[in-house]
């Protein structure tokens, strides 16, 4: 008896332990419940890298970090999944098209020289006379900064910065270019491509939108963010979107709260109706269960989503199995006519097998969803897996200890509390047990 | 424990009938898949979202009210706009926290490539009969990796059910195993039976989620049907010498048929609780838990345990009682 006291200041403590955990932690909550939105990028092989290693998957996911860092969003996820693909999370925006522009974007800056023929004079494309480029081994690498400013004329432009490399290149090349063309390239499209006047030392420069209108400022500050984030070293396409607004992410949440306190209330009024005073004992553990549950989801940061919720509202359903499999077989005992501390210890030893098989094939399915699913069943699974493991406390240890403290070892004088008629009892015929099964159940007769 | 011969049910002297009761079950569903395998363009038996088949869904809130009518003509103002084979649809978004209804467009297309003007198009044409409304969803899957996902769900099932066969053959001797295994592809036939049927009445499509609540459904009929049998087992061991194997599995399924029933019912609960009032978009999932809970309890009692004592009476023909003396 002692020691059931002992456990009885435990599981008090685990309880309260768990209550400071909810209040003090905030809950993740799913993009599909904040709204936001979710992209796969995968990163796509060109003619000169034929091959996605790890750490070229490492570059694009720094760069593609830094860029959704510019978007001034806070809680934003980039991950690696798979071997060539990156998983971007970004909550709250809802304008998914900017943040597909800025991933999408390869952001290669590129110098070009003219292709010249042997007087000096630019080659032109003999289909299409556009005249040709070809590159003068100067890209955004060799760039230390980049700022939006204006021009004398009061149109928007981006001033670069090269680091040291960039600044001899940079000079050298305009020095070999003094009153021929270079053309700036940024992700393969031609920005301008201005006549030099002189050489240009130092390592600063400038670029205008090129034309009359030049640029605009949203367009400067793009270039300038994605030259900032540095260029990706492969290009990639997005594969996957999910975008939920804020307001359905509302809504949803609102709607799971209703959904999982009706699901609570009603799986406790039917342990209630059917078990009478175990059911309650149930329901006490069934809320035990759902505090401890809440809190271990937050000390470890799952992220709740749909599927995590109907994971976790399945799981109470399934929480209370191992109850039903206990009480079921602990009032067969008293109908043969044992005396209660047996029935309930049988009832918990005998139920032992079925509900370490139930839970068995439950959790062995988690195992593979986890390991195979995307990452919304992915959330599934983990909620489901977790909340079975704290089900088997909560209904054999909790359930066990409390009925223990409540009935003791005496008769049964009130069957009425376990739903069973006083006329039921010690007609069911009993099995005849070994000394040694008398020994494992506690049978005290 | 033994007085089922007053009352209480005997299962056992009604097999040939829960057999049949089966096949009534399972047959209307299998033929709406081999249907659904020869007349859809995916050659698959259930209908298939874009997860598996790549593609994107654009969904608009507005106040406005949405009718049926309206569809066709969103649907001839769009291809005018260049967005051919767009499939249309109107949800219902009722909610507590907006006063007014608000139904839902959505609109169903190819897959919508970056940088492509598709989207402000959509965007575009649907404003034009309703001003007020604004994308609140937008789900977009490329062809790469829906195929992924199908190899990744037949690798799944398959695994799945390994990974059961492999459980209750080392919990159980052969004879149950079959059984079980027997019982598991038995709601798994149902529930996709059922989303066919579905699929081709109401277009319901299946998700990446709807793999999910299969393989859970896998898990949780496996287990009524290992409780059940556990009990023949136990029941066995006490008294196979008193009584025959029918009479066995009649009190078998007796004693834990009131734990099987309720522990399902409990879960049916829950799960309705988020059918009725939880999140739209996981409203199918949960019907298809819904479906293997019923029929896997059902299976449990009425096709696994019938098809254990049909196997031993074929191999113990006339021998009385069930553990010779």
């Amino acid at each position: 008896m002692k020691n059931k006291i002992i456990m009885f200041w435990v599981i008090v403590a685990i309880v309260i332990a768990s209550i400071i955990t909810i209040c003090k932690i905030p809950t993740k909550l799913g993009l599909d419940l904040v709204g936001g939105s979710r992209i796969i990028l995968e990163a796509q092989t060109t003619k000169s890298i034929t091959k996605i290693t790890p750490d070229t998957m490492n570059r694009l996911q720094t760069a593609i970090e830094k860029r959704v860092n510019k978007l001034g969003v806070s809680e934003t996820t980039v991950a690696q999944v798979g071997d060539k693909r990156l998983l971007i999370e970004i909550p709250g925006v809802m304008d998914s098209k900017k943040a597909e522009q800025i991933l999408g974007k390869t952001a290669q800056l590129e110098f070009k020289q003219p292709v010249l023929d042997k007087n000096g004079v630019q080659q032109r494309d003999p289909k299409t006379h556009q005249p040709l480029w070809e590159s003068a081994g100067l890209t955004g690498e060799d760039l230390k900064d980049a700022n939006i400013g204006t021009n004398q004329a009061g149109q928007w432009t981006v001033s670069l910065d090269f680091n040291g490399k960039g600044a001899q290149t940079f000079g050298e090349l305009t020095e070999k270019l003094v009153g021929k063309p270079m053309a700036i390239y940024f992700d393969g499209e031609e920005i301008s491509a201005p006549v030099i006047n002189e050489p240009i030392y130092g390592g600063k420069a400038e670029i205008s939108g090129g034309g009359d209108s030049g640029f605009t400022p949203e367009e400067a500050k793009n270039m300038v963010d994605l030259l900032k984030a540095g260029a990706l070293p492969v290009p990639s396409k997005i594969i996957q979107e999910n975008t939920v607004g804020p307001t359905l992410g509302a809504v949803s949440i609102e709607k799971s709260k209703t959904a999982s306190f009706i699901g609570i209330g009603l799986v406790m009024l039917f342990m209630l109706l059917i078990y009478r005073l175990p059911g309650l004992i149930a329901d006490i553990a069934l809320a035990i269960y759902g505090i401890i549950l809440f809190a271990l989801f937050k000390a470890f940061g799952v992220v709740l989503t749909l599927a995590g919720i109907a994971g976790f509202v399945l799981s109470i359903g399934m929480a209370v199995d191992a109850n039903i499999l206990i009480f079921e077989r602990t009032k067969e005992e008293l109908r043969a006519g044992r005396n209660l501390f047996t029935a309930i210890n049988s009832g918990f030893d005998r139920a032992w097998s079925s509900i370490i098989d139930s839970n068995m094939t439950t959790m062995i399915t988690c195992v593979i969803l986890y390991f195979l699913g995307s990452t919304v069943v992915k959330g599934f699974a983990l909620t489901l897996f977790i909340g079975i493991i704290v089900s088997l406390f909560t209904a054999i240890t909790v359930t066990r200890n409390f009925m223990h403290l409540i009935f003791g070892t005496g008769e049964l004088k009130y069957p009425e509390l376990f739903g069973l008629k006083k006329e039921e009892i010690g007609t069911a015929s009993v099995f005849e047990e070994t000394k040694r099964e008398k020994a494992r159940f506690g049978i005290l007769d | 424990m033994f007085n089922f011969n007053k009352n209480g049910i005997h299962v056992v002297k009604y097999r040939v009938l829960w057999m049949c009761l089966s096949a009534v079950l399972l047959l209307p569903g299998i033929i709406a898949m081999i249907y659904s395998m020869i007349t859809y363009p995916t050659h698959t038996p259930l209908k298939v979202g874009i997860d598996y088949t790549g593609g994107s869904i654009l969904q608009y809130e507005t106040k406005q009210n949405v009718d049926n009518k309206a569809v066709g003509k969103i649907q001839t103002q769009l291809s005018d706009a260049g967005i051919t084979s767009a499939y249309i649809q109107v949800l219902k978004n009722t909610s507590k926290t907006e006063k007014d209804n608000m139904s839902i467009i959505s609109v169903r297309t190819k897959f919508i490539d970056e940088g492509s003007e598709q989207a402000t198009k959509i965007e575009k044409t649907i404003q034009k009969d309703y001003k007020d409304a604004k994308l609140v969803q937008f789900n977009s899957v490329g062809p790469t990796l829906s195929s992924d996902l199908f190899k990744m769900s037949f690798i799944a099932l398959l695994l799945a059910i390994l990974a059961m066969i492999a459980y209750i053959s080392f919990r159980f001797e052969f004879k149950y195993g079959i059984s079980a295994i027997l019982g598991l592809i038995h709601d798994v036939v149902f529930v996709t039976g059922v989303f066919s049927i579905l699929g081709l009445l109401f277009n319901v499509e299946v998700d990446g989620l709807f793999l999910t609540a299969i393989l859970t459904v896998i898990g949780y009929s496996v287990n009524d049907t290992i409780v059940t049998f556990d009990r023949i087992r136990e029941n066995l061991r006490y008294n196979g010498k008193k009584y025959s194997y029918g009479e066995i599995v009649d009190a078998s399924v007796q004693q834990t048929i009131t734990r099987s029933i309720n522990s399902s019912m409990t879960t049916f609960l829950a799960l309705a609780a988020l059918y009725f009032f939880g999140g739209s978009s996981t409203k199918d999932f949960v019907l298809a838990m819904m479906l293997g809970v019923v029929i896997g309890t059902y299976s449990s009692i009425f096709f696994c345990s019938m098809l254990v004592d049909f196997w031993t009476e074929k191999s113990h023909e006339q021998k009385r009682p069930a553990i010779a003396e």
